[in-house]
Parts: C-alpha cells; structure tokens; sequence
C-alpha cells in the first residue's frame, strides 16, 4: 500500500476514533449498574477484537507462507503478530482495570480472561522465538508453523476454558453472560468504536510492514553495491 | 518392515540399552512430586484433585525432557542426516519419533502414577486403570506438540528455555481436561462424569497429531 | 463520579501505548529511509560508468 494510501488511512482512522471518543464520553448513556467505569467497555471489546483477528491472521500468513513462498507473507505474520501482542496486552491491562472497580480484584481466572492470558502467551511464544531464531535462515518457516499451530489451539482452549469455568465457577466472582447491553446507542458506541480499532489495525499494519519491506529493499541494495564494487574493483 | 516401524524400533532399542532417558524421566517425575508434598502442607497434597494436578505436572515436566532428548538422540554422529537423505518420509519420521517420546513418558508417568497414589493418600483399587487410558491420551497430545516444536526449539541457542514456553501455552487444553479427568478416575467417580474431558483430550490428540504429521516437514533437516 | 481514576487509567494507556508504537515505527522508517537513499545514491554512483580522467574506459555497463 502506498505511503499517501496510507497516510489517507491515518487520517480516516483518526477522524473515526474521534468520534468514537465522543461518543463514548458525550453521547452514550452510563450504565445503570457500573456506573462511568462501564465505558472502559467500548474500548476493552475492540482491542480483544484486534488481538483475536490478528492471531487469525498470522495463522493465514503462515498458511500462505508455506503454501506459496514469498517474504511479503512472512512479513505480514510478524507484523500482525507484533501489533497483535500490544492489543492483547492492552485488553488485559484494561480487563484488569475493569475489573478491579466493578469486582473488587486485579484479576480472576474466569473463561474470558483466562482465555485471554493464554493468547497473550501464544503471543509471547511466537515473539520469543523470532528473536531467538532470527539468525537463523529458516526463521520464517519456523513462525508460520508456530503461528498455525498456536491459531489451531486456540478454539480448543475457548472450549476447554469454558467447560472448567462452568464446573468450577469463580469462588469470588461470577461473570453475567454477555455484555447485556440495554440501551442502543451502546450498540452503536461499540460498533463505531470496533470500525475504528479495526482501521487503526490495518494503518499500523501498513506502517510495520512498511518497514519489513524497506528493510528487505536495503538487503537488497547492499548485495547490488557489493556485487558492483566487486566487478569496479576487477575492470 | 515399515520405515516407521524400523525407526521406532531402533529408537525402542537404543534407549532399552542405555535407558538414561527413561531413567532421567522417571527421577524427574518423582521429582516433581516430591517437591510438590513438601510445598503443600499435608492437609492440601492429598485426595484424588492434588494428586491428579501433581501426576499432570510432572508429565508436563517429564515430558519437555523426552521430546527434546528424543530428537537430540539424532545430533549424536549426525544421525539426523542419514535420516533426512535416506527415502524416509518427514511425516513418517515425525510419526516414529512421536510415538517413541509418547512410550517413554508413558513408563515414566507410569511409575510416577504409582506413586502419586501412594503420596496422596489414594486407594489401588482399579484407579491406575481407569487413570491409563486419560494418562495415555495426555501424553500423545503433549508428544504430538512437544516433537514438532522441539525440532524449532533445538535449532536456537537456549532453546531448552524456547520449548516449554512454547509447548505450555498450547496444551493448555489437554491440561485442564486431562487433570479433570484423571481426577474423576483416581476418585472412583463414575467415567460417565468425565466424558466432555475425555473427548476434548481426544480432539485435542487428533487435531494435533495431524498438525504435526503435516508440517513436521517444514521444521526438520532445513540447512 | 467514583471509579474516575480507572476509566482515565485505562483510556490514557491505550493512547499511550499507541501513541509510543507509532512513533516507534516512525522513527524507524525515517532511519530505514535515510539509510536506503544513502545506499541508493551510492549504488548509483557505482553503476553509471565514471567520466574524464579516471584512465582506460572499461565501456563496460553493469
């Protein structure tokens, strides 16, 4: 995507998220039980969004990788991964603030949380070993392998996570099912809000592979002066 | 004979002379459950749910150290090469090795099982063998896993840190269902009980052997 | 308005985080692009054959 596409993208993403913002503090309704910190809401979803659709898309890219070759895959699985991992972060330090009003602690292993903790180890995972790996030539085959993988586990962990929650209800803290929503206009404020998550995503998407792909341009420019300099060097 | 047969056997053979990773496995094992009766006071380490949770620890444990033995067993002389230009098919090679580190542990928790009833307070009765088909299940799944991402792990300095960093996270699953269930075996309680843990270890088990099978050719043998 | 502190906790560190990510990114593209314009330049002067004194003309291109 070209830079000026992308800088259009920007600034979509940040007109949107302003009025997302508005909404979310001027125009939605507080919430009869949570009271204002209720709002954390129309943030905390979309992040959690993020951070599951990036996972499915290192998982794709990872397919696509092994599938047809080239670099732009792989560099679209450690993009969305990294970007992923933020999200993920962010929704479990804002679940954590959420939480510790509304149900008097940091933190509770109850199915949603508990489920987000271990995509957020998935994440760690994979992460870790790019890094440890990188010298390594096959890093980018080792990746798409991990980020399938780890994508394939994670509905077997929603289900699991589930069931033992279900048996084994929280001693403190019982979680409603859903979000029960009463008013519209919070349907709306998170549908707004979730748009704008969704743009920001692709613009900081375009923005890190950006980068991978200028980097892999210098590679490239490196091995044509070195081959030039060599040919200069024998006329 | 097969090549997954030959493989396997060879893999059998080698560790029945030597039986050091058997050995290591076992001691980790009891290990780990020793440290686990000391930690918790008497009053919490027994009954059927500590001893279930302990059993399943030192499988995890147990088994990090199988998988990565299991594939290092071919660094030795540069076996892995042989192997890799030999007409040996990855998946078969994934197979054979899956199904070596599976058995290994198996004799491991075995003994470890024995144990934990004894440490935890449990009864004998028919408990093992209630508790060998869940245990059976666990283990392919935590081999299935463990083989594939030990071939990644092995390749990086201090990968021996990389693996269960990998690997734990992903059996997650297996791990919740697996110490439900072997809670409901060791207890008497009857199997019926168990059945939604039975059958999540048992996709769990298929989803990631096939995972496995299908692309333990894009980890292994790429110089 | 009890509970402010942690609906403003939580807000200001999504921007935060988001805000340092971007200009994480940005910094390191300027410095990418500085480096590939710096080797482009050079790879130009390499490739166009040299004019005037520099002795025999190898005519050769790459």
């Amino acid at each position: 995507m070209g830079r000026k596409l992308n800088n259009v993208l920007g600034a979509v993403t940040l007109a949107l998220m302003v009025v997302a913002l508005w909404m979310i503090f001027a125009w939605v309704p507080t919430e009869a039980e949570q009271g204002i910190v209720q709002r954390i809401f129309y943030f905390h979803v979309p992040c959690a969004w993020v951070a599951f659709a990036a996972f499915a898309i290192v998982a794709v890219a990872g397919v696509f990788y092994l599938w047809l070759g080239g670099q732009i895959w792989d560099d679209l699985g450690y993009a969305a991964a990294e970007i992923g991992m933020l999200f993920c972060t962010l929704m479990l330090l804002t679940g954590s603030l959420w939480a510790k009003p509304i149900w008097g602690t940091w933190w509770t292993w109850d199915s949603r949380l508990t489920t987000s903790f271990v995509l957020w180890l998935l994440y760690g995972g994979y992460l870790l070993m790019r890094a440890m790996l990188e010298e390594s030539g096959q890093v980018a085959r080792f990746a798409a392998v991990v980020g399938i993988v780890a994508a394939l586990d994670v509905p077997v962990v929603i289900v699991s996570v589930r069931l033992w929650r279900t048996i084994h209800p929280a001693v403190l803290v019982t979680r409603q099912g859903g979000h029960g929503l009463q008013d519209p206009r919070m349907v709306v404020t998170l549908l707004v809000s979730i748009t704008a998550f969704t743009l920001m995503f692709a613009w900081l998407l375009m923005l890190r592979l950006a980068i991978l792909r200028t980097r892999t341009r210098l590679d490239e420019i490196a091995r044509a002066i070195a081959i030039a300099e060599f040919r200069a060097g024998r006329a | 004979m097969s090549a997954f047969a030959a493989i396997l056997s060879k893999d059998l053979r080698l560790e029945l002379r030597s039986g050091v990773s058997t050995i290591a496995m076992v001691a980790l094992a009891m290990l780990v459950l020793v440290v686990l009766v000391f930690a918790l006071n008497p009053g919490v380490a027994r009954g059927p749910e500590a001893a279930a949770g302990a059993l399943w620890i030192a499988l995890v444990f147990a088994g990090m150290l199988g998988a990565s033995r299991a594939l290092m067993a071919e660094s030795e002389n540069e076996c892995i090469r042989a192997l890799l230009i030999s007409p040996v098919d990855r998946a078969t090679l994934y197979a054979a090795k899956l199904a070596a580190s599976a058995i290994f542990m198996l004799v491991a928790l075995g003994a470890g099982a024995i144990l934990t009833v004894l440490f935890f307070n449990l009864e004998f009765s028919g408990a093992l063998v209630r508790l060998a088909p869940i245990l059976i299940l666990g283990v392919i799944g935590f081999a299935a896993l463990a083989t594939l991402l030990a071939a990644i792990s092995g390749r990086a300095r201090g990968g021996e840190l990389l693996l269960p960093l990998l690997v734990v996270p992903m059996f997650v699953p297996a791990l919740i269902a697996g110490v439900r269930a072997s809670t409901a075996a060791l207890s008497a309680a009857p199997m019926a009980t168990a059945r939604d843990w039975i059958g999540i270890l048992v996709a769990f088990d298929v989803l990631f052997v096939t995972a496995g099978y299908l692309l333990f050719e894009h980890v292994i043998g790429q110089e | 308005m009890d509970n402010f502190g942690y609906l403003f906790a939580a807000y200001s560190a999504i921007f935060a985080a988001i805000f340092l990510y971007v200009v994480f990114i940005w910094n390191r593209q300027s410095r990418l692009d500085d480096e590939l314009r710096a080797l482009e330049a050079k790879l130009d002067t390499l490739t166009v054959p040299p004019q005037g004194e520099s002795g025999p003309q190898s005519g050769k291109s790459l």
